[in-house]
């Protein structure tokens, strides 16, 4: 019987926790409390083993995962193998820790592919919210839909001008690279 | 050899959570396939909560509390339900009244037609076949037509039973559904989450879109037929519409059959040619309407199931669950075709980035 209560209050602390992290999520962050214990209703709680893939690039994907606790490493497969192995060229792009969130771009894009893989580095614990949840919010609590779409379509602007920088660096690299070749 | 032993260790607990789900999944078929009453129940509960969700979902969207708009949409559709059923009740009662009082006549008319059907085809092909059709016709339709009269006090009291828990059911699955199903989807494996999820969610959207397209257009076509019988006077208008609407849920078989008893009544009652032709035209004004006005609509969202294939789902649906299963069939090649496809799609489909 205690433990059932202790079960019970357990469960009610998570919950708790579960708002806590969202609302600390970009995405999630203008989201009231009545929103939050909406949100803390669909999404999905997921416990994750060292090196086991959360997901792989090329796979479809449907949701946005936030790191509650552990470390999730991302990381591109190069297609066209190293000379001198058979092995793909595996990239690491960049290591995630709590707080910190990926694979947004397949809750907007339709039939969206993962763009790169991500494994857990340490056990780790996810939520995951998808693209079906985005759409019952949008039906069910259209302000709390556009709040959600709002900071959704600012972050992946942001990741956008993030990688028009990196193009910018590149081209200037290359340049360089020409300018010393003809030199 | 920490990596191996570390995978190994995942593929158990993978099975072991498979195993889980599939399990409960089973446990919950074995429910509603062994329990009495439970499978005509559940469905009609996924029924009104495909048919009620949106309604919610609506009154929630104007800030009413799920519960209530849950309760709220409960008590207002029962209440038009039963203010329907009240006013069309008393008129299907007298119909069946009289139908069973001249049933005796339609039998026997039933049996000169095949009398005639008979004499005309041994004219044509000589009497090489000794086939006495009248004779087993009447020996199959009059204990047929006895067991419907003598069944309908039992059939009403189970759906008295399913008609109670259905509403039971459909409210918490309007309430709770999310729940459980977050609650059955936790059993599934990483590896497999987001095909199933992916997977649940295409079900679930396609079989309200089946349930809400099939209901309009059976409800039309009822009501269609309803003031075409009545406009030409036709008898028993009100049951031949009820029956014309529920056969309407089958495809294509449907509305053949749901014709059928009204042409075979007029062709008993000696109707001319253009009687046959007004009761002709009001089954096939119903079907048309329904073709150039619901189906366009509905029919792009409903899974593309080929005309051969609903057939044999039909079928099939009809040998195992009987009229049930005719009314389910469909749906449930719809799942499968889904299941199959998005299974396939996701062993098989890997793309480079």
């Amino acid at each position: 019987m205690i433990a059932m209560w202790d079960n019970l209050f357990r469960n009610k602390d998570a919950a708790a926790e579960v708002r806590e992290i969202l609302k600390g999520t970009y995405i999630f962050q203008d989201l009231n409390q009545k929103e939050l214990k909406l949100l803390e209703g669909m999404v999905h709680v997921r416990i994750y083993k060292v090196g086991e893939p959360i997901f792989r690039q090329g796979e479809i994907g449907v949701g946005v995962y936030v790191l509650k606790a552990g470390g999730v490493e991302i990381s591109i497969e190069n297609p066209e193998p190293n000379a001198n192995s058979e092995e793909p060229q595996i990239t690491v792009v960049t290591q995630l820790r709590a707080g910190d969130f990926f694979g947004e771009l397949s809750l907007v894009e339709d039939n969206s592919r993962r763009g790169a893989s991500a494994i857990a580095t340490e056990e780790s614990v996810l939520i995951g919210f998808f693209k079906p949840d985005l759409f019952e919010i949008i039906e069910r609590n259209p302000s709390m839909g556009s709040k959600v779409l709002l900071r959704l379509s600012e972050a992946l602007g942001r990741r956008l001008r993030v990688t028009t920088g990196k193009v910018r660096e590149l081209n200037k690299e290359i340049k360089n690279l020409k300018v010393t070749d003809g030199q | 050899m920490a990596n191996s032993l570390r995978n190994k260790r995942l593929f158990l607990v993978n099975l072991v959570k498979i195993m889980a789900f599939v399990g409960c999944l089973l446990g919950l078929l074995l429910v509603v396939l062994k329990v009495e009453n439970m499978l005509l129940s559940s469905l009609l509960a996924f029924v009104i909560s495909y048919l009620l969700g949106p309604i919610v979902n609506s009154m929630e969207r104007w800030g009413v509390n799920r519960v209530v708009a849950a309760l709220l949409s409960f008590a207002v559709v029962g209440l038009i339900l039963t203010l329907g059923i009240v006013a069309v009740l008393p008129l299907v009662i007298e119909q069946v009244g009289s139908l069973k009082q001249e049933l005796p006549k339609y039998v026997d008319g039933l049996t000169r037609i095949m009398t005639d059907l008979q004499t005309n085809a041994e004219a044509l092909v000589g009497s090489y076949f000794d086939i006495d059709i009248a004779k087993q016709v009447e020996s199959a339709v009059a204990p047929w037509t006895q067991a419907l009269f003598e069944d309908l006090p039992a059939f009403v009291t189970k759906s008295i039973t399913t008609l109670l828990l259905a509403p039971f059911l459909a409210f918490f699955m309007i309430k709770d559904g999310k729940i459980l199903t977050r609650n059955l989807l936790n059993l599934v494996p990483n590896s497999i989450f987001e095909p199933t999820l992916n997977l649940y969610h295409q079900i679930n959207e396609q079989m309200g879109h089946f349930v809400r397209a099939r209901l309009l257009e059976a409800l039309i076509v009822g009501i269609v037929t309803w003031i075409g019988l009545f406009i030409i006077e036709f008898p028993f208008a009100t049951i031949l519409a009820l029956f014309a609407a529920l056969t309407n849920l089958i495809p294509y078989i449907g509305p053949i059959i749901g014709a059928i008893p009204a042409l075979a009544i007029a062709i008993i009652n000696g109707e001319s040619n253009f009687g046959l032709f007004l009761v002709g035209s009001v089954y096939l004004t119903a079907q048309l309407i329904d073709a150039a006005f619901i189906l366009p609509v509905v029919v792009a969202k409903i899974v593309d199931l080929h005309p051969i294939t609903v057939v044999v789902s039909i079928m099939a649906g009809a040998q195992v669950l009987g009229v049930v299963g005719m009314l389910i069939s469909i749906p449930v090649a719809s799942i499968l075709k889904v299941t199959v496809s998005t299974v396939y799609r996701h062993l098989t489909d890997y793309r480079e980035v």
